[in-house]
């Protein structure tokens, strides 16, 4: 506040000074308005004697003194008007008016000595008596009578005895004043001139004015300049001017008290140091009060090496690069640009330290402020602590071997029970037989129309292939292993003719076992496209999913019996895979949002895992049978902890595209999923038997090989039943062989 | 069913939560029951700023202040005040109204003043807290101090003549005690940072111009501010000048001061009253005149010498306890940390001698801040640009006509950079004339920054040679650091320092030997698979496989980082991502730098 208070200190003396200046300018007018009525006092009496020198002038006879009279009457009322206009005009001081007054003194001495004159011509005491009182008429009216007219009482004035005229010639003659007596006809008297009276006359007789102290032509004052009353006006002094003012008399009661009473200073106010020592102690002793935390505004950011007036080249952006900035976002332009100037005296001043400082400003009382932690941490420490990937061998690490022969996107693969072989349907409409360690083509079934799944008898002594082509699913005879074995086979598949009306009519009307002599086989004619085909591991019966079959969507087969069953449970949602429980008779439903687990035997929902998932597209069991994976097509993978929770018990976002098939491997920890994004994972999955300890996963590796065709990338993936190698069937039409 | 409403609220139960505890900027005036423009004021007083709820409850475009903040603001005592003063000026208003002058003048005469001790106290309870928070305060009072005055933005003469005399009060603090350590010219102006009761304070001067006022600034919230700091500065510099056992406010020889050289004036005054309350009653009172008569011959005037007898009145309440100041500064010098002794002496037996065209306010804080003795070219200067005994003068123009060969001519910048460096640099570079090498900013540290610029390297050298008391071989100092060795061979590092170093960079080196190989290992492991090696698909060329190899490493290393990242919960990926992502910009900035060096040097060979 020092500026305010040093400002209201000079303030003060300037507006002492201007006070003291106006009161003194007060005083003045108040000086002058006394003056003023003064001067109006004074001249009430002038009037009443005015008046009378009238009456004396009229009582004289002289004509030539009336004039003079008349003059003299002009004059001074002129001169008092003036003098009282003067008076008001203020600044002209008080000698003026004395000066006036001093004149109108004069004249009344004047006037006093007419007045003897007239006395002495006149012997009665009273100065009015003996005037003449007729007024204005002709004299030649008295000439005959004795007397010239009457006095103010009534009485006669009698003329005085003529002299003759010798006589009189001869008064003139010894009297050496006679020049100066004239004969007043009006009164019948004598008048003798004064000295004063014949200068008169004689500035009259120049052509000059009567009086010697008038000025005509005196210096022009400009009345209203002087904020006065015109002096055209002729009205009268009203008489408010000349009496005490009432409100004024109660405004100087009122200061007075108020002085008295201390209300009212005019001494400065005492000028206070405006610091102490505000830290006098300085020992805590002004604690913080109990109040919110305080949090401290940041410091502003210091400058670095490119806000120098003369920083190193390489701080200064090229022409190019400044021109990019326009092209830039208005937030991401760079606010400062350096620039380098090669002397101290030609940097220029900078053009924003207002406008930054203001910023700065608003930022100090305007921005919320919010304690932060400043978050240091080696992003390494962020990364879960993961057991080494050595220790979790083997697995699949690099491609070993590539089965090529499709022609068209290879949709599904199946590993035989033995591991020996593989089989393989593609969208080119055939199913190829594999010998896995060779990669020779053992045998081609031929559908013409796109297969969907194929799937091999878990049984190793059933070498039979299930097969969704379209509507139909075909139960195959491979031909594999020894004479004893295919008979046995054939023998299974051997369907009777009457068998399919009988189911038909018993179960399902729409479907039918019908020997199917061109493949060697059956075929089960569905009702719609069949998506998927899953073997019990019993390889006895095995199960079908309709996406579109509504109510009898997911079917199981019995294969010794020829029979159809279709699943006795209301299904949510659209079925989208289907799965046996490994051991138990338990069996999961995977629909596009959620996985309903049902006990066959029991004929009740166990279970409804909730995967959170926009759409499942796989689903797979952990061999132990407490554990299932699911995967999505947003690339999402859960795995549920059946023991633990209806919810995944861990998700990984690992494919950018559509995950197209999760799958376990029946002996090693592993777990794959593929996907369209032509890779494959493979995780470490390890479960264990304390149910206190969560199951262990770790990413182990990525799978790549397989190109991508029609945006489609790698459309299924299964585990060697026996070693830690896995088969991916690529939408590129071939089949790769993964080994540790 | 029925649902239930998820935030009813029975009636006559209280809000709880953040509903509770926060209240928009409308409602909080609403219960103060002030103007806006009062709130605002109030708030810069007071420091009270908006707080970010965690919900907020009116809405996402309020700003939000604390309950208790608001309630602390109701029972202020400058509330009364400012209420007091809008009063007071309907007064003088409606006296103005009738004309009564007298009445009018009389009230502005003794009007009441808001007095801001109490709000400081309260916001910064000890001195510590004070000096934190000096970094605005001190730019705000330094940038008033060059504005032009205006009425119509009600910025006063008297208002800027005050920020002139505290921030010259500050400097000559500064100045006295030798706490300067980094000066840093930019192109916003000269930063300079102090270290007082060990607060780094950092503080932005403009360069000395005449400076434009924009329109699109609200001067009215500075102005507030401005008020409250030139309070807080005036606290500051009583307590600091206290310190030092020197009279607040100081009172200056008028005529230095109309020179424009108030901080000189300022630095004289304190010199001379520090001295005096050092030495003995009687030798001060002796050597008074002595100290004084060099002001009267050149004032020479009435004035000054009512000053001085001002001051000699002064003098007695000073005198009781000279002893005792005596034995105070004899510790007070011994309890100088090593930084201050330091700066102390850098100039030290220095002359300095400035030209006209040199920033001269800049330069006669600095160099008497660190030691040397300084003079300019003008009246009121202590010694004239003929003395023998100047080493240095500085000169900022393209050539120097007449020059005395016993000192050097060197550009302000030598000042800038010796005191950055603390090391008195050769002049070489600056000489008259010549563009001098970059200035670099003090406040960087470049290790941290990754990226270290060739004359910080040069600096740096040069400071390890006046350690050991060898002088510099120029021409030497664009070697490598990389070898600690050779530089211990040439002594520019000391024998501990060069084993550290060493040290260091074998580690680095081994970590590094480390980590290729365990990428190599796993990578062969990934190719020399038993399968693999049993056959490959195609026999593959020498030269492609390197390619390959390459990119498979490329591959390999963001599989691995893959894998790493899959697992993390979804809150530490993201701040794993954003960590990572700052590091790529940092080092995008830093390889841009070296890319430009790169294409500065090959034009420059190019040219050669």
């Amino acid at each position: 506040m020092g500026v305010g208070k040093d400002k209201k200190g000079s303030l003060q003396v300037n507006l002492g000074k201007q006070k003291s200046k106006n009161t003194i300018i007060k005083e003045e007018t108040i000086s002058s308005q006394s003056n003023k009525e003064k001067v109006n006092n004074s001249e009430e009496p002038e009037h009443h004697q005015e008046e009378e020198e009238e009456e004396i002038a009229s009582d004289s006879e002289s004509d030539y003194q009336e004039l003079s009279d008349y003059e003299d009457e002009d004059y001074e009322s002129s001169g008092g008007s003036e003098s009282g206009e003067s008076n008001s005009s203020g600044d002209e001081g008080s000698i003026d008016t004395d000066n006036d007054d001093g004149m109108d003194s004069e004249d009344q001495s004047n006037d006093s000595e007419s007045d003897k004159v007239a006395e002495e011509s006149d012997s009665s005491e009273d100065e009015v008596a003996p005037r003449n009182t007729i007024g204005d008429v002709p004299l030649k009216w008295y000439e005959d009578e004795k007397h010239i007219g009457y006095d103010i009482t009534g009485k006669k004035i009698t003329k005085k005895e003529r002299q003759d005229k010798l006589e009189s010639f001869l008064a003139s003659a010894d009297d050496s004043e006679n020049w100066r007596k004239i004969y007043d006809e009006y009164n019948d008297e004598v008048v003798e001139l004064t000295k004063e009276e014949i200068k008169v006359i004689r500035r009259l007789v120049k052509g000059k004015a009567p009086h010697l102290d008038f000025d005509p032509y005196p210096t022009y004052s400009d009345w209203f300049k002087w904020d006065a009353k015109h002096p055209l006006s002729n009205a009268p002094e009203p008489k408010r001017r000349f009496t005490p003012s009432k409100w004024e008399a109660k405004m100087v009661v009122k200061y007075v008290r108020a002085i008295r009473k201390g209300l009212l200073k005019f001494d400065k106010p005492k000028e206070e140091p405006r610091f102490h020592l505000l830290w006098g102690g300085d020992s805590g002793s002004a604690e913080k009060a109990a109040h919110l935390s305080y949090i401290p505004a940041p410091k502003p950011k210091l400058p670095g090496h490119e806000e120098s007036y003369n920083p190193s080249l390489e701080y200064i952006p090229t022409q190019e690069e400044i021109n990019s900035y326009q092209l830039m976002d208005e937030e991401d332009r760079p606010k400062f640009i350096p620039k380098r100037y090669t002397s101290l005296r030609s940097i220029p001043a900078y053009e924003n330290a207002v406008k930054d400082s203001f910023e700065r400003c608003l930022d100090l009382y305007l921005c919320p402020r919010v304690r932060k932690k400043r978050i240091n941490i080696d992003p390494k420490s962020l990364k879960p602590k993961l057991p080494s990937r050595k220790d979790l061998k083997p697995y699949p690490v690099t491609c070993y071997l590539e089965y090529k022969g499709h022609n068209g996107a290879v949709m599904s693969i199946s590993t035989e029970a033995s591991g020996q072989w593989i089989a393989s349907g593609s969208t080119d409409g055939t199913v190829r037989v594999w010998e896995v360690e060779t990669g020779r083509c053992l045998k081609i079934w031929e559908f013409g129309e796109a297969v969907q799944c194929v799937a091999w008898s878990p049984l190793h002594e059933l070498p039979i292939l299930a097969i969704s082509v379209g509507q139909d699913v075909f139960v195959l005879n491979t031909g594999l292993g020894n004479e004893v074995v295919q008979k046995k086979v054939k023998e299974l598949l051997h369907v009777e003719m009457s068998t399919p009306a009988d189911d038909s009519g018993n179960k399902s009307s729409s479907l039918s076992w019908v020997q199917d002599e061109k493949h060697e086989g059956i075929k089960l004619r569905h009702f719609r496209t069949v998506s998927a085909v899953e073997w019990h591991r019993k390889g006895d019966y095995f199960c079908t999913v309709m996406p579109a079959g509504e109510s009898k969507a997911v079917l199981i087969h019995q294969l010794s019996k020829k029979l159809t069953q279709r699943l006795p449970f209301k299904l949510h949602g659209l079925p989208v895979s289907s799965v046996f429980h490994p051991t138990r008779s338990v069996f999961f439903v995977a629909t596009k949002k959620n996985v309903r687990v049902y006990d066959l035997l029991k004929h009740k929902l166990i279970k409804k895992l909730e995967t959170g998932l926009r759409e499942v597209s796989s689903i797979a069991v952990h061999p132990a049978g407490d554990n299932v994976i699911v995967g999505s097509k947003e690339g999402k993978l859960c795995w549920f902890d059946m023991d633990l929770s209806s919810k995944p018990y861990k998700i990984l976002k690992c494919h950018p595209k559509d995950i197209t098939s999760v799958v376990f491997h029946r002996s090693y920890p592993l777990f794959a999923s593929c996907s369209d994004d032509c890779t494959a994972y493979v995780f470490h999955g390890m479960v264990y038997s304390d149910l206190n300890q969560n199951p262990l996963i770790v990413p182990l590796e990525i799978l790549r090989g397989h190109s991508s065709s029609n945006g489609r990338g790698i459309m299924d993936c299964k585990f060697h039943p026996r070693q830690p190698w896995l088969f991916t069937a690529g939408a590129d039409s071939s089949i790769k062989l993964y080994c540790h | 069913m029925t649902r239930k409403i998820k935030h009813y609220r029975p009636p006559g139960k209280k809000k709880e939560g953040n509903a509770a505890r926060f209240i928009t900027r409308s409602q909080a005036v609403k219960q103060l029951q002030c103007s806006l423009t009062l709130f605002r004021k109030l708030c810069i007083l007071k420091g009270i700023f908006p707080r970010e709820p965690k919900k907020k409850v009116k809405g996402n475009h309020h700003t939000y202040y604390h309950v208790k903040d608001i309630a602390y603001l109701q029972h202020e005592p400058l509330l009364e005040k400012f209420r007091e003063i809008r009063a007071y000026q309907r007064k003088i208003k409606k006296a103005l109204a009738k004309k009564d002058n007298d009445q009018a003048i009389r009230l502005q005469t003794r009007q009441p003043a808001p007095s801001y001790d109490g709000a400081i106290l309260q916001r910064y309870p000890k001195f510590v807290d004070a000096l934190r928070d000096l970094d605005d305060c001190l730019t705000m009072v330094h940038l008033f101090a060059v504005l032009p005055a205006s009425e119509r933005l009600k910025i006063e003469v008297e208002c800027i003549h005050n920020c002139r005399r505290l921030s010259h009060e500050w400097q000559a603090y500064i100045v006295r005690t030798h706490k300067l350590r980094k000066v840093f010219v930019s192109v916003k102006g000269i930063y300079y940072q102090a270290e007082v009761e060990g607060q780094k304070i950092t503080w932005l001067t403009p360069h000395a111009m005449q400076q434009v006022l924009p329109d699109d600034v609200n001067y009215s919230v500075m102005l507030t501010f401005l008020e409250l700091y030139q309070n807080l500065l005036g606290f500051v510099n009583f307590r600091l000048y206290h310190l030092i056992n020197v009279e607040y406010p100081p009172i200056l020889d008028p005529q230095l001061e109309a020179l424009a050289a108030g901080l000189y004036a300022l630095s004289r005054y304190i010199d001379a009253r520090s001295s005096m309350s050092v030495e003995e009653p009687k030798a001060s009172s002796s050597s008074l005149p002595d100290q004084f008569r060099s002001q009267v011959e050149v004032t020479e005037n009435e004035e000054s010498e009512i000053r001085l007898a001002q001051l000699q009145h002064q003098l007695p309440t000073n005198e009781p306890g000279a002893l005792m100041h005596l034995v105070q500064d004899a510790e007070g010098e011994d309890e100088d940390d090593e930084d201050t002794k330091e700066c102390k002496k850098l100039f030290r037996n220095m002359k300095f001698f400035l030209s006209r065209e040199v920033p001269r306010e800049s330069l006669l804080f600095v160099i008497p801040a660190f030691g040397g003795v300084v003079s300019w070219d003008g009246d009121g200067a202590p010694f004239k640009e003929a003395e023998q005994s100047i080493t240095h003068q500085i000169v900022d123009r393209p050539t120097q006509g007449h020059k005395y060969l016993s000192r050097e001519y060197v550009q302000p910048q030598w000042i800038y950079d010796c005191i950055n460096a603390r090391i008195i640099l050769p002049t070489e570079a600056y000489l008259v004339g010549r563009i001098p090498p970059p200035h670099l900013s003090p406040f960087v540290d470049n290790e941290v920054e990754g990226y270290v610029p060739d004359y910080a390297e040069t600096i740096k050298r040069l400071q390890a040679a006046a350690r050991n008391e060898v002088l510099p071989i120029l021409g030497v100092g664009k070697e490598d650091l990389d070898d600690p060795q050779n530089l211990l061979v040439e002594g520019y590092i000391s024998r501990t320092e060069a084993i550290e170093a060493a040290e260091r960079k074998q580690k680095m080196e081994d970590l590094e030997k480390q980590h290729h190989e365990e990428l190599k290992m796993e990578l062969q492991n990934l190719h020399s698979s038993p399968v693999s090696k049993k056959i490959k698909k195609s026999p593959v060329k020498d030269t492609e496989s390197k390619e390959e190899s390459r990119t498979d490493l490329q591959q390999f290393i963001e599989d691995n980082e893959r894998r790493e990242t899959l697992l993390m919960p979804r809150k530490k990926r993201g701040l794993y991502e954003a960590i990572k992502k700052n590091k790529e910009r940092k080092n995008a900035h830093v390889n841009k730098l070296k890319e430009r060096k790169k294409a500065i040097e090959a034009r420059k060979s190019d040219k050669n």
